[in-house]
């Protein structure tokens, strides 16, 4: 404890001394400048005169983090052209304003007075401009970064609906967000993240809706982070989180603008990091791992079908191979007489008992898998076929498998492809051995009670100290409306009950208005 | 923030209303059509079985009166208000008592009837010590959590439930249902007996009205509750006298399981369909189990100052070696039949010292 104290004194030394105010002589701030950032290439230092006094000045910026045509034109043209005409005041001070409130034609323009502010700024693609004399600089903001065009999230497509994604520039997926939701009482709260790399960081909601209580605690939760840098969202989540122990996502993330903004008009919160694609929703609970926005973009009915079959597959991407490995080692019984016969034939010959058999597959699969993830794409579709395809049949062939595991480990593979998204996916993998291995253990008993085990687990999980089992349980009836059924769009007139929002009524035709 | 507004550790009425079922639906209404079936001629135990789940819903109703009359004070807290404090302690002892030897006929039934329709050469201590420590872990938790579980895992059940009624319909007469009103007056009454028997274990209602947040509607829910426990004896009643007729019925130990052995699924995907319902149905006994477990953690609790973790760490095992000390399917018949006398006599008794009493006293508003 005393020495954390101790640790925390000297950090905060360090800190003050690199928060030291500028000097007075320019050569000194540009001496110091070149010195504290070693001279780095990018650095570009242009010193001028100005006006009839002669007065030095010096403009600072990192090459290829601003946007050259702003600074030439806006900031160096106006300097070199117009103060020559202009009767500039000789008291520096007053010249810096001048400069501040006339000459300079950026819309975004700071004065800064200590090497902290500065450097910060400059290195975030501000331009810096320093005068002889003067203890300030002008911070004047023009982020020109290359950044990737917007294009269609690849992780989340969609066959109908809005086909931008966000990118890695936070300014343009805020926008993203804006354009969706143009109301006034959308909120950006803006955080930095970081000891060393200082992330910008927005929390987004719309008040009025959302909780107070949830941003009040994603704020909380926001200040407590302690890191380096967050190098993407997840990083974030992992410090919001409410357990770090579970397999389930404790938040949302997409790269779909419109899937945040139906969220924060559901009363919910998402974060936005600078440098990353990937949009947190929080808080998120058992509902929605099985929702896709595309269940509102179609018809209702083919809305519910679609969930109804997704609830389907994330059954059979549990169960499947559990389900196999105890019937056929524990409760032939139970399975039909001529199927077990069948069953029996095919696994004539196979060596191994059929854990070892649906082991072996499975992890076979999640090989696969991988290898297609990490490979380009055009090899990761040869992996395809040459795993699935020749492996498989190859197995068979030479008895190291029974064709009825691979048709079990085939569907289940497919099944865990359906879920409409990727940390779903994940969390189900993983669950999928624990059956395996209960169903080796104990059969179906084991199933069951390992089910039971998971259900234990997701009632007392929260996240952002809601309920993961809501709205099944405690169950909000009203809810159920766009649970598991989704009923026609004029239908759902409220906003989500569990969400406990501010205001009720999403949709008010013909009701009582209040 | 700890706690969104409804995320505490409190439940809603509807919770109630869930968990009464979730308390009584497991072991007992396996055996319950058998029992039933025994004193009584045709199907003539359904107006037993009327009668004294009328009676206990009365009783479950006056149960939760009192506790709510007390909003959110804790069974011993409003006990020693009417019944002196020392009276309070016995009675919740006598609960803890009751509590530990449900969870342990349950834990020695369910390995029992899995040994005998699941497993062939597993031992049965493994498969109650399996069981025991998911409902520890379950304990273990968040209380509200328990009756998250109640939610999650009822409609489960009485999915399961009604798969079986439905398929039942292809095999089931009409006339094993005949005679009707051919019983003499004590096979009546020895219907009512076995009847209110099998329902064991709404007594723990008087340590989670408690929780309710609002109480004002919690004692109707309860009888709600109540009231669809008593309509889902009556129906597997009616279906298995129905299938297997009233001699067959009162001869076989488990009706309900032996109803799924049965049935014949549609679609040729299942052969024993008894293995399956019975997989499904341990959820149903494990809810009935957590929440006499977590009532006897509850109840001990407030009468001895011990964390709960140790609670259920010295409880456990001590509830492990009582189910595994009856021998035999007699002795284990006779530990239950011994339970269901105990906790309907308590439950009863209690509800009955606590009215009269209240009654005398009278409430003060908002006490």
């Amino acid at each position: 404890m005393k020495r954390r104290t101790l640790k925390k004194k000297q950090n905060q030394q360090a800190e003050d001394a690199f928060s030291a105010e500028l000097d007075q002589s320019l050569d000194e701030n540009l001496d110091n400048l070149k010195k504290m950032l070693d001279e780095p290439d990018d650095l570009v230092v242009r010193e001028l005169t100005l006006g009839e006094e002669n007065h030095r000045y010096a403009i600072a910026l990192i090459d290829g983090m601003v946007d050259n045509q702003l600074v030439n034109k806006n900031i160096v043209k106006n300097l070199q052209i117009i103060s020559n005409q202009t009767q500039m005041p000789s008291d520096k001070n007053l010249l810096l304003e001048e400069i501040k409130n006339n000459i300079i034609s950026v819309s975004e323009i700071e004065k800064a007075a200590t090497w902290d502010d500065m450097t910060i700024a400059l290195l975030s693609g501000s331009t810096v401009l320093f005068i002889d004399g003067v203890m300030e600089v002008l911070v004047m903001s023009t982020p020109g970064m290359e950044k990737r065009a917007i294009e269609e999230p690849e992780s989340e497509s969609l066959i109908r609906g809005p086909r931008n994604g966000f990118i890695e520039n936070i300014q343009t997926n805020m926008m993203l967000i804006r354009r969706e939701i143009n109301d006034p009482n959308l909120r950006f709260k803006g955080h930095k993240i970081g000891r060393r790399a200082k992330k910008k960081l927005v929390v987004t909601y719309i008040e009025g809706i959302v909780h107070p209580a949830i941003v009040k605690e994603v704020n909380r939760r926001l200040e407590t982070i302690d890191t380096d840098s967050a190098l993407e969202s997840s990083a974030i989540e992992h410090w919001l989180q409410d357990s770090f122990l579970t397999p389930f996502p404790m938040m949302d993330n997409t790269e779909r603008p419109d899937k945040v903004a139906s969220s924060i008009l559901q009363g919910k919160v998402a974060i936005l990091l600078d440098g990353t694609p990937y949009v947190l929703i929080a808080p998120t609970t058992l509902g929605n791992l099985l929702q896709s926005p595309e269940d509102y973009y179609e018809r209702w009915q083919i809305g519910i079908l679609l969930r109804i079959l997704r609830y389907f597959a994330a059954f059979i991407a549990l169960f499947a191979p559990a389900l196999y490995i105890a019937l056929v080692s524990y409760h032939q019984g139970m399975i039909p007489s001529d199927l077990a016969f069948s069953i029996a034939a095919t696994r004539e010959g196979v060596p191994f008992p059929a854990f070892v058999e649906a082991l072996l597959m499975a992890v076979t699969m999640e090989l696969l898998r991988e290898a297609g993830a990490r490979l380009p794409q055009t090899i990761g579709q040869t992996i395809g076929i040459v795993g699935g395809l020749v492996i498989g049949e190859a197995a068979v062939t030479a008895g190291v498998v029974s064709p009825i595991m691979v048709i079990v480990v085939a569907i289940t593979a497919i099944a865990s492809f359906s879920f409409p998204s990727y940390s779903t996916a994940i969390a189900f993998r993983m669950l999928r051995f624990a059956f395996m291995f209960a169903a080796a253990l104990l059969g179906i008993y084991g199933i069951v009670l390992v089910y039971i085990m998971i259900n234990i687990h997701i009632v007392n999980l929260k996240s952002v100290g809601i309920p993961y089992s809501t709205p099944f349980a405690p169950g909000f009836l009203r809810d159920w409306k766009d649970l598991v059924l989704r009923v026609p769009g004029p239908m759902m007139t409220k906003r989500p009950e569990h969400m406990q929002t501010k205001d009720d009524t999403a949709a008010d035709k013909g009701g009582t208005s209040s | 923030m700890k706690h969104f507004e409804y995320a505490d550790e409190k439940i809603s009425e509807q919770e109630i209303l869930v968990a009464v079922p979730s308390i009584l639906i497991g072991v007992g209404i396996l055996a319950l059509p058998g029992q039933l079936a025994e004193p009584t001629i045709g199907v003539d135990g359904l107006i037993s079985l009327l009668i004294s789940g009328s009676l206990l819903i009365l009783v479950v109703w006056l149960i939760s009166k009192v506790a709510a009359s007390f909003p959110n004070q804790e069974f011993i807290t409003y006990a020693s208000v009417l019944v002196t404090k020392p009276v309070a302690a016995i009675l919740t002892m006598l609960f803890t008592i009751q509590g530990v030897m449900v969870s342990a006929y349950v834990v020695r039934v369910i390995s029992d009837i899995a040994e005998d329709y699941l497993f062939e050469r597993t031992p049965v201590e493994v498969i109650a010590l399996c069981f025991l420590l998911i409902v520890v872990y379950a304990v273990s938790g968040s209380r509200a959590g328990l009756f998250r579980l109640n939610m999650l895992f009822l409609p489960i059940i009485l999915i399961i439930f009604f798969a079986i009624i439905t398929f039942s319909a292809g095999i089931f007469e009409v006339n094993n249902l005949q005679p009707f009103f051919k019983t003499d007056f004590t096979g009546y009454l020895q219907g009512i007996k076995e009847s209110a028997l099998s329902f064991v274990g709404f007594g723990i209602l008087f340590f989670y009205i408690a929780l309710v947040r609002k109480t004002k509607k919690a004692p109707k829910m309860a009888a709600f509750g109540m009231g669809i426990t008593v309509i889902i004896y009556m129906i597997i009643f009616i279906v298995s006298v129905g299938v297997f007729g009233n001699i067959t019925s009162s001869n076989l130990i488990f009706p309900v399981i032996e109803l799924a052995k049965e049935i014949e699924v549609p679609g040729g995907f299942f052969e024993r369909f008894d293995s399956l319902f019975f997989v499904i149905w341990i959820m149903a006994i494990f809810n009935t189990m957590c929440m006499a477990f977590d009532a006897t953690v509850f109840a001990l609790k407030s009468v001895i100052h011990v964390k709960k973790m140790k609670l259920i760490l010295i409880l456990s095992p001590l509830i492990f070696f009582i189910g595994a000390f009856p021998e035999g399917y007699n002795e284990v018949e006779k530990f239950g039949s011994f339970i269901s006398h105990y906790g309907l006599v308590l439950a009863i008794g209690t509800m009955f010292l606590l009215v009269v009493i209240l009654k005398i006293k009278g409430v003060k508003k908002g006490g």
